[in-house]
């Protein structure tokens, strides 16, 4: 099977767009990369970590964004060209360190590459990660399709060294997880040795220490690589053209927003009438280039996803140039032609064209919408997002949203970032009353927590994951337990970072490169500050609840771990403990004493509800055997049967 | 626009559906909802258990019915078991088929007595004169019935319901506790796993409960009331709430050795707590405070749909004497004749009932009808 290390120059593969970075980072001679999963971008550093026995390369999960972004700068600053790459609120956890960072620049290449998600598909916010460039002044570049991915990866490396600054490299879903046609270039020869020079001068940059001070000097140099970026970026070949010399409407735009442009364009029938200028260097802007083209077009577009960031850059550079360039008229974000949130796709853009251009536009995949719409409506099942069939959250909601009920001082479950996010909603038993950034749910409750001088009786749980628990959860327990607050954490340890693939955290018995590591033991941790810690399987219903509602009654932080791993783990993966079937004549259906409790409250999608019958069934396709509805049922109807 | 659940769906962490007309208000029916706004979210529940163990729904926890998950069905025993649920009084009074005994004070009376334990052993594990241990034991030994729902002794302070049918375990329950006790969860869990015929001690609200399903059961599809072999009546002026009665004590004495709670008669102001030693006297102003809010709504002093109920007595010697004794009033023919078969094997003794006695019972139990009734209409 070919690999993304092969040595191939002039081969052409099928890549998702995640797996080009990795492959330009690989040509550009990695040799450190790091990171911290999160969906879109958890595919670059998953696949360097397979090429990491092939080609002289570490690679390792870090405990979060933050770390990782150093443990990538630790390389940088001894010479080597690294890698960090994280989902876009991934940056915000990391913007502190990037800050200083980009004040104290970088000696061998350093790319920090962010997978934003507009639409929230993987997501609770839709945060975009391209301002940090703007705000801590480093360069920003933006592949518009596969091959760009691989190629602009590979000279981000190059421009990081020529100028001695990070450099960020932003994707989008649409680009990290679309796939295409790239064409390889060759792997470097050998490997840097690691060497951090740091001996010399305060002020000398390639053998003094790396530090962001004395800030006037460095923070004057730091503007001067963005002066330097600019000239660069006027000549860069990732910029482009193409359409008419003047165009009735010019579009800018970037990323994967390029592509929905080119198809739209070619929808409407208007490569006469449209040109589109493609940036691939969005920040700094290269003002030569972008007053050339606006010079060019009357009319203006700017298609680009979330915030008007090229947008409003743009603009600058049009006001500042009017009296050269005349008066434009701009489309976009502000005043409303495009949307800033969700999406773009190539119907909205060439409608927003079709628009401006006067152009007869109907909705072109209404017919197929239709039958789309009508084919779920028939076969799909109706529901909404919900956990698997077999998941251990499931259990654990379950039990905890009773025992809070049960306890009856309307108690809640401040909550985090995970697949247990999803207990928002009716499939977690709608538990979760407050959902942020990671760690955030240790670090609210902490202060819930402390709120009963003011007259609040009600308890206050919170809840992670194991690898959330690394991530950021332990300040805000170590501060819940300093202050005395009155939380009981429960970490709903599934034995891996579930959501985004398996990858190992610090808790597991291997790292990124698949070697043996020192496990770091949450029992054993929060012990060892001081808290009380109880551990509890989730399937284990019953007793598990009343631990909760003990728990429940005490005072101070308490931890429970409920341990229970993920029904799609390798461990458990196509392996049922037990079969499941509903004995229809102790079903009640939906008489009292019932009412669908399984289908209606339970709801696991591996039961289901024959209406003709009147009975609850199994779907043995889907059943993961978990055996938890058997407890569930009020009549023991459903029965557990081991194979 | 506000969106609530009439107006929108979310199907996902990012999926809004605003739908095209506004759901309807479901008419209102009498079940699960209704149950929640008209009892427990009015404050109003008794913690009776009766609404538990029918249905995975309804739950008991410490002394409180909590609405575990939400139920959609119309028309449910919760509702209609349920003490505290609007009934006609009328209809009631017929399934008892006690309409020539029935008095508008104390509900049927066929006789009032005067009487304890004649085992002075019994009566030192019960409250005052051991009447209701002497009965339920020999109701056990003689077979009118087989197991017996009571309630003993829990954590902290929290009464455990169980099921008897050993009569030398009567005695273990046989004290007052001041807190409610979910009998009814377990006559519903008794009556299940085919026990019968069931005896039960029951409070006046629990005792409502049962006649209620008595009247409406049936067609329900339950008959678990069927199973019903006797029930005492407990008198009962009111029930404290548990985690305020833990928290009122938990700083004077060891909860765990708490072995008996009397109220004497009003006029000594105190609720008496006995863990060791002498008995602990709280001031009655301390502890009306913590008072189960249902109680102050309840307009049945001496559980008027028992078969006989049993209280503490009031006699010319004053409290010191009549703290020995109970009183008694005996309802139906089987109460009647559970009394008979006591007299006959000198299980129980008597003493005549002093006068005025039935007329302080009637004013005392009026008195509780009318603060109901100002409650009530405070509350409305």
């Amino acid at each position: 099977m070919p690999k993304l290390s092969d040595n191939s120059a002039g081969d052409e593969r099928l890549l998702m767009g995640n797996e080009a970075i990795a492959r330009g980072a690989l040509e550009a001679g990695l040799q450190v990369a790091a990171g911290y999963p999160g969906t879109p971008s958890s595919e670059i550093v998953d696949s360097l970590s397979k090429a990491a026995g092939d080609v002289p390369l570490y690679v390792e999960w870090s405990a979060n964004e933050k770390v990782s972004m150093e443990v990538a700068a630790a390389a940088s600053f001894a010479g080597l060209r690294s890698l960090c790459a994280m989902k876009q609120n991934g940056i915000n956890v990391a913007s502190d360190f990037l800050l200083h960072l980009a004040g104290s620049g970088i000696r061998g290449g350093m790319v920090i590459v962010s997978c934003d998600d507009p639409g929230a598909l993987s997501s609770v916010n839709e945060g975009e990660s391209r301002h940090f460039a703007r705000l801590v002044e480093i360069p920003l570049l933006e592949p518009g399709e596969f091959q760009e991915a691989k190629d602009m990866t590979r000279w981000a490396f190059e421009l990081s060294e020529q100028l001695g600054t990070p450099v960020m490299l932003r994707s989008v879903t649409r680009m990290s997880h679309a796939s295409g046609i790239v064409r390889f270039d060759s792997l470097p020869g050998k490997p840097r040795r690691a060497v951090f020079r740091c001996e010399g001068f305060m002020l000398d940059t390639d053998e003094g220490p790396m530090v962001s001070a004395p800030v006037g000097y460095r923070h004057e140099m730091q503007q001067e690589r963005i002066r330097r970026a600019r000239e660069l970026f006027e000549a860069s070949p990732f910029n482009t053209y193409e359409g008419p010399e003047r165009p009735e409407l010019l579009a800018v735009t970037c990323s994967a927003a390029a592509l929905y442009c080119r198809e739209a364009v070619s929808m409407l029938g208007a490569a006469g009438r449209v040109g589109i200028l493609k940036i691939g260097t969005t920040w700094p802007l290269p003002v030569g280039l972008v007053k050339m083209r606006l010079a060019a077009a009357e009319k203006v577009i700017f298609v680009e996803e979330i915030l008007p960031f090229l947008e409003e850059n743009v603009k600058v550079i049009a006001a500042e140039s009017a009296r050269e360039i005349g008066v434009k008229t701009f489309y976009g974000k502000n005043e409303g032609t495009l949307p800033m949130n969700g999406e773009l796709n190539p119907d909205r853009v060439a409608a927003a064209m079709a628009g401006i251009l006067g152009i007869p536009f109907g909705d072109p995949a209404a017919d197929y919408r239709r039958q789309a719409e009508a084919a779920a409506e028939a076969m799909a099942p109706q529901r909404g997002q919900t956990f698997c069939p077999g998941c251990p959250h499931r259990a654990s909601f379950w039990l905890l949203q009773e025992a809070l009920h049960l306890d009856n001082r309307k108690g809640f479950v401040c909550g985090d970032i995970g697949c247990y996010s999803l207990a928002l909603l009716p499939c977690g038993f709608n538990s979760l009353k407050t959902l942020h950034a990671m760690g955030s749910g240790m670090g609210i409750a902490s202060g819930f927590g402390k709120l009963g001088a003011f007259g609040m009786d009600q308890p206050v749980v919170t809840v992670c994951g194991d690898s959330t628990f690394y991530h950021a959860v332990l300040p805000a327990l170590i501060n819940a337990i300093h202050h005395r607050a009155d939380v009981l954490m429960a970490i709903l340890d599934n034995s891996g970072t579930a959501m985004t693939g398996f990858q190992p955290h610090p808790g597991s018995a291997v790292n990124a490169l698949g070697e043996p590591a020192p496990h770091v033991d949450i029992e054993t941790l929060c012990r060892s500050l001081g808290v009380s810690v109880e551990v509890r399987d989730p399937f284990d219903l019953a007793e598990t609840r009343r631990a909760v509602n003990r728990l429940l009654e005490q005072g101070g932080v308490r931890v429970l771990v409920l341990r229970q791993s993920c029904a799609l783990s390798p461990a458990k993966r196509a392996k049922r403990a037990f079969r499941v079937h509903v004995d229809d004549a102790a079903c009640l259906g939906e008489s009292c004493g019932c009412g669908r409790f399984c289908t209606r409250v339970f709801r696991c999608p591996g039961l289901l509800w024959d209406k003709a019958a009147g009975k609850a069934r199994i779907d043995e396709v889907i059943c993961a055997g978990c055996g938890i509805c058997s407890f569930i049922c009020p009549q023991g109807a459903i029965v557990k049967e081991v194979p | 626009m506000k969106l609530s659940e009439k107006n929108a769906v979310v199907y996902g962490l990012n999926t809004v559906v605003i739908r095209k007309k506004p759901l309807e208000e479901p008419a209102r029916g009498a079940g699960q909802r209704e149950l929640n706004e008209e009892v427990l979210d009015a404050g109003l529940c008794t913690g009776c258990g009766a609404c538990v163990g029918l249905c995975p729904y309804q739950a008991i926890h410490g002394d409180a019915t909590v609405a575990l998950h939400r139920c959609d069905i119309r028309t449910g025993r919760c509702w209609a078991f349920c003490p505290r649920t609007k009934v006609d009084p009328a209809a009631l009074r017929s399934i008892a088929a006690l309409g020539a005994d029935w008095t508008a004070e104390l509900g049927p009376v066929r006789g009032l007595y005067l009487c304890r334990a004649r085992d002075g052993a019994n009566r030192g594990a019960a409250q005052h004169g051991g009447t209701v241990t002497a009965l339920v034991r020999l109701a056990l030994q003689e077979g009118m019935i087989a197991a017996a729902v009571l309630t003993g002794p829990g954590e902290r302070l929290l009464p455990r319901p169980l099921t008897v049918t050993d009569p030398g375990k009567v005695p273990e329950t046989g004290k007052s506790r001041f807190v409610a006790s979910p009998v009814l969860a377990e006559f519903n869990r008794a009556a299940r796993e085919g026990a019968g015929p069931i005896g039960l001690v029951a409070t006046p609200c629990q005792a409502l409960s049962v006649a209620k399903r008595k009247l409406s059961g049936r067609n329900l599809g339950d008959a678990a009331v069927d199973r019903l072999g006797l029930m005492v009546g407990l008198f009962c002026g009111w029930a404290l709430s548990w985690r305020g009665l833990s928290g009122l004590l938990s700083g004077k004495l060891n909860l765990e050795a708490v072995s008996a709670m009397d109220v004497p008669p009003s006029k000594y102001r105190r609720l008496e707590v006995t863990a060791q030693g002498a008995p602990l006297h709280i001031p009655i102003d301390e502890v009306l405070p913590i008072v189960r809010r249902s109680c102050l709504s309840c307009d049945d002093m001496t559980a008027e749909y028992a078969d006989l109920s049993v209280g503490s007595a009031r006699l010319p010697e004053g409290w010191d004497e009549a703290r020995h004794w109970n009183q008694m009033i005996v309802r139906t023919p089987r109460g009647e004749a559970l009394v008979e078969l006591a007299r006959r094997r000198e299980v129980l003794e008597f003493r005549e009932v002093p006068e005025g006695n039935l007329e302080r019972l009637k004013s005392a139990s009026l008195r509780k009808k009318q603060a109901a009734r100002e409650a009530e209409a405070k509350r409305s």
